[in-house]
């Protein structure tokens, strides 16, 4: 019997290929991957943002669970797709770095929490227009469209964006949340977006309020 | 009593001593900013305008940093280390694909020749027309910031936990061509030895006290040493909260710190109070808000609030957080400089 807590174990102590070892067993003991996700790869994320928060570890422990995070997700993936109901309950967020703007790790690092905590994330990559980001929320349904920038020069495209979405008739259709070394709370509030995550754990929490 | 020129305040405040007045410069001022506040204007002229107390030659400024072009509009191109950036018109350009990929790479890659005479010709110019009026400072990037574009951010952080000794063979090739480098320039005329590089993000230190101390510290110390040894004062710029490995970079004895950022919480203040012993405080007017969307009565308002928290007892260099960046107000940049001079004779009666 495969002990699930032993794949969250592995994932917080960074070891990529006993994650991988364990999710293949895991399968093969036929434990259904909707399960395996929940409590191997969501409990161990929640573990390792708790000990980001804090400052226990830091971006190179973060990231080495994040491989081993992604090695289980690539696992995991087809069973989770074949799941009736499950990919098409998973809360959807599409996340992009603004227009002017092609940093990328901060947006990659959140990506990879929210999947890691189950949600259907699509990445729109960088410098997206903001017309870009207006066809992919009327192409999708996204719950939350995150608008990364980490230059004061390229946030004002962030603002620009949540304005392209009233102008087409889309803001209403979807939760905005920003983030970037340069916002704050207060510039949030000032342009209008409905949430400012500080960095990847906090944008799991405030994101899993923003949908409740 | 002498008048103080500006190499002597810039001297004076990096040896923690109270000048004249509080000195000032900026490690950057975007071009569209300055060309916004005197049209068609050189570096010099900008430097002359704003009379500031130091002037600065940036290493990836140079023509020769850009190795090769890679598309037509120039906004892509191979650096000196190997690695692909872009070019986003602002401050610093980003890397978009590292010149190390794997382990077996590090086998041949070799970095640029430090002894290339283009490299010093800025310099150069500079000295011959500034030294013994504005101190002479360049500046260049970390080889923690260097090892981390060259091997890509999200490999190079890994490596600190699955193979930390290729992070002492990256680093260690990149501290040679710097050890050299500093000496060229500190044979040129170089009397400030500027090396900049972010260490923490917002929240945090990018990687842990015990990564930093092991594998980024003591690289970054024989710098420092190096400049020392040869009669150049040094200084580190790093963004974010460096609170938690403060004590470590000072420990490498620097004589000055920019910028004590604000977006990283850094209070300036305080770290005066605490370190003000010890260090020279470089910064922090807010360029992220205050020079960017502020009225110039903030601007006036955060310049007095550096010369109060951190100008008393002298060791203070007034600058913005980070950079006079390209979205930074023009009007706003010009009315830092006002308040400087106005508010940044001493002694301090703010």
């Amino acid at each position: 019997m495969v002990d699930l807590s032993e794949i969250a174990k592995s994932m917080v102590d960074m070891d990529i290929a006993k994650t991988e070892e364990l999710t293949k067993a895991a399968l093969s003991a036929n434990i259904p991957a909707e399960e395996i996700l929940n409590k191997g790869l969501v409990a161990a994320m929640q573990v390792i943002g708790e000990q980001f928060e804090k400052g226990e570890i830091f971006l190179p422990e973060l990231l080495m669970s994040g491989e081993a995070a992604k090695a289980a997700l690539r696992l995991l993936r087809p069973s989770l797709l074949k799941q009736e109901g499950v990919r098409r309950h998973a809360n959807k967020v599409a996340i992009g770095t603004v227009q002017g703007d092609v940093h990328d790790i901060g947006k990659n690092i959140v990506i990879m929490m929210l999947e890691t905590n189950g949600w259907d994330v699509t990445d729109l990559g960088v410098d997206v227009a903001p017309e870009a980001f207006c066809t992919a929320v009327k192409e999708n349904d996204f719950q939350i469209l995150g608008l990364s920038a980490l230059l004061t020069s390229t946030m004002p495209n962030q603002e620009r964006t949540i304005a392209a979405l009233k102008a087409s008739g889309l803001r209403d259709k979807v939760k905005v949340a920003i983030g970037g070394a340069t916002v704050s709370q207060r510039y949030a509030e000032q342009i209008g977006a409905d949430c400012y995550a500080t960095d990847a754990s906090d944008a799991v929490k405030k994101f899993k309020a923003l949908v409740q | 009593m002498k008048t103080l020129t500006g190499a002597d305040r810039i001297f004076m405040a990096l040896e923690l001593q109270e000048p004249d007045r509080v000195p000032h410069f900026e490690l950057t001022l975007d071009r569209k900013v300055r060309e916004a506040i005197l049209p068609g204007a050189s570096y010099d002229e900008a430097v002359e305008y704003f009379d500031w107390d130091a002037v600065v030659t940036d290493e990836e400024d140079q023509p020769g940093y850009r190795v090769e072009t890679l598309d037509a509009s120039g906004k892509y191109f191979r650096d000196q280390w190997g690695t692909i950036k872009q070019d986003m018109g602002d401050v610093n350009a980003y890397p978009i694909e590292p010149a190390i990929k794997s382990e077996k790479d590090l086998d041949t890659w070799r970095p640029p020749d430090p002894d290339e005479s283009w490299r010093y010709e800025e310099l150069a110019r500079l000295v011959k027309k500034y030294k013994g009026q504005r101190a002479i400072a360049v500046l260049f990037p970390d080889p923690f910031r260097v090892a981390n574009e060259v091997r890509g951010a999200t490999n190079h952080f890994m490596d600190f936990v699955r193979n930390p000794d290729f992070i002492d063979r990256l680093s260690g090739l990149i501290r040679g061509y710097y050890l050299r480098y500093i000496r060229n320039c500190i044979e040129a005329g170089a009397e400030i030895i500027f090396i900049q590089g972010d260490y923490a993000t917002t929240r945090w230190p990018m990687v842990s006290r015990q990564h930093l101390a092991k594998h980024v510290i003591p690289v970054f110390k024989t710098l420092v040493d190096e400049a020392k040894s040869r009669g150049a004062y040094t200084a580190k710029h790093t963004d974010g909260n460096i609170m938690p490995i403060i004590d470590l970079i000072l420990d490498t004895g620097i004589h000055g710190l920019h910028p004590i950022d604000p977006l990283g919480g850094m209070d300036l203040g305080k770290v005066k109070e605490e370190y003000g012993h010890r260090v020279c405080l470089i910064g922090n007017v807010d360029c992220a808000y205050v020079l960017t969307w502020g009225t110039l009565q903030e601007v006036r308002e955060d310049v007095k609030r550096c010369v109060r928290q951190a100008a008393w007892g002298g060791g203070f260099i007034c600058m913005s957080s980070n950079s006079i960046h390209s979205a930074v107000k023009p009007e706003n940049y010009v009315e830092m400089v006002k308040a400087i001079h106005e508010h940044g004779k001493y002694p301090i009666s703010i």
